[in-house]
């Protein structure tokens, strides 16, 4: 997979993965965001079955 | 030489000064950075220090939390609305360079600032979410704190940072705020929003008897939560250096007015003096003394580049004696169980500070906007408040109507730690209070 968007570092300013392709950033952002939304979910379930647990 | 050779010369030696001065900018915002992590390693072992020994894990564990989803959540939304809402509620131009896909939000050679200035206020970010997990200790369920943590850090505090604490914010092109330390959008709007999400958390079980009598419950390791607080001044002075712009020649407040580190120095350390010792005066309570410690920051922070010291120290010094009254107040007057006094050190410390400014620091000139006025300081500061408590109290409101802002008694009772996590705090220890065979205190 080819990320870079720079083919010389003469003159190259925004250099990071995928720079040159809002794109994929907005997916990985995307896939991030839901990472995160999921984690919170995955927190409430454990604290509901150790909750249950205990009666 | 000839004019040719040595116009070379000159031009190489300026690129190499720029150079210098823009290298010195990111290095200095990086320390800042790195010490103010030390905020949050003091939070976190204050706030276990003020846990029972059975909740000691769970707090913390809160604090990492609240530290590990700030930091993306900021990066997604947060620098984007302190860059597009100076003005109020309409989306600035430049806005387009905090969006996370834009050029500025990754590495750039052409950009030197973006990530070292996004960084800083991230830890800022954190700050507003860790001074709010003091308070819900032993009770909110960790999901409800880190839905609000992100509301509080990712959002609502930094709406109110892109309002006073921007070169073009409207509070200060239209009222002439002056709050250089951020008193009031961190502070005053993370002590009221914790206001809100207390009236519908509700107090410990057992904080109060049936009468109304407050119950004392104390922390199970008081000089782990004086360390703690201790390091939350050490980290403030990250905090604070990185309050004011510096841009490799000279140093600005966050309004573009002249201003020196050194002013800051003065005052920072006169206002910590201050605020502990009226602290001390009025409670003679080392932990009440450590507090006062970050009472007399926020009391003077609004000022820090302008005051005299022993105004700074003064201002604090009666922040220190007021406040720990007000917290009193607050718990035994209203009846709301904030367990580490977080709405009246921070949410009425920023108030405070923020009024002071207006009283001592009135005439000042802005760059933008009238100058410093005790009506611009006052109307700044109820800003802050409404938009600290409303989004505070409506989103715990929300959580507790779905079931899902506090734990459930028997975990409340048995203790966080053995309900939800899974590792011990001390688990060769022998508490007496559980018995006397060797156990972990969470048992």
């Amino acid at each position: 997979m080819n990320s870079a968007p720079i083919t010389a570092w003469e003159g190259a300013k925004a250099y990071f993965t995928f720079a040159d392709r809002p794109g994929v950033l907005m997916f990985f952002c995307a896939v991030a965001i839901v990472a995160c939304a999921a984690s919170i979910a995955s927190m409430m379930r454990h604290e509901t079955s150790c909750s249950k647990k205990l009666g | 030489m000839d004019n040719a050779a040595l116009l070379a010369k000159i031009e190489a030696l300026e690129a190499a000064v720029a150079l210098t001065k823009t290298i010195n900018a990111e290095v200095f915002y990086w320390w800042c950075t790195a010490l103010m992590v030390a905020i949050h390693a003091g939070f976190l072992a204050y706030e276990m220090g003020a846990s029972r020994a059975k909740n000691a894990l769970a707090s913390g564990l809160k604090n990492l939390l609240a530290f590990a989803f700030l930091v993306p959540t900021f990066y997604f939304f947060g620098w984007w609305i302190y860059l597009a809402f100076p003005t109020g509620f309409t989306v600035s131009d430049a806005a387009a360079a905090g969006l996370p896909w834009s050029e500025s939000m990754g590495p750039n050679l052409g950009d030197n600032a973006s990530g070292i200035f996004w960084a800083a206020f991230t830890l800022f970010a954190a700050t507003t979410a860790s001074i709010m997990s003091g308070a819900v200790i032993e009770r909110i369920r960790m999901s409800a704190f880190t839905i609000l943590a992100i509301l509080l850090g990712g959002f609502v505090w930094i709406l109110g940072a892109s309002w006073g604490w921007h070169p073009n914010g409207w509070l200060t092109s239209q009222w002439g705020l002056h709050d250089v330390g951020a008193a009031g959008c961190v502070h005053t709007i993370a002590g009221f929003f914790t206001l809100g999400v207390l009236i519908n958390l509700g107090p410990r079980i057992g904080r109060f008897t049936s009468d109304g009598k407050v119950v004392h419950i104390a922390g199970h390791n008081m000089p782990m939560s004086l360390i703690g607080l201790m390091l939350i001044v050490m980290g403030f002075f990250g905090f604070l250096g990185g309050c004011i712009i510096y841009n490799g020649g000279t140093w600005m407040t966050i309004y573009n007015t002249p201003a020196t580190l050194s002013a800051f120095a003065f005052n920072t350390l006169m206002g910590v003096a201050g605020g502990m010792i009226g602290a001390y005066v009025v409670t003679r309570d080392p932990f009440w003394m450590m507090s006062g410690a970050l009472i007399g920051v926020i009391s003077s922070a609004p000022g820090l580049d302008v005051y005299h010291p022993a105004l700074a120290f003064l201002i604090s010094f009666v922040g220190g004696l007021a406040i720990p009254k007000i917290a009193d107040f607050i718990l035994e007057r209203l009846k709301i169980d904030d367990a580490v006094g977080a709405v009246a050190v921070h949410g009425f410390g920023g108030v405070w500070g923020l009024v002071a400014a207006g009283i001592f620091a009135a005439g000042y000139p802005n760059v933008e906007g009238p100058a410093v006025s005790f009506l611009g300081q006052f109307m700044s500061m109820l800003v802050f408040v409404v938009l600290g408590f409303v989004p505070g109290y409506l989103a715990s409101y929300a959580l507790k109507a779905l079931g899902v802002l506090r734990v459930a008694p028997a975990a409340e009772i048995a203790g966080l730690d053995i309900a939800e996590v899974p590792v011990k705090a001390y688990p060769e220890a022998t508490i007496p209070a559980y018995g006397t065979s060797v156990m972990s205190p969470a048992e």
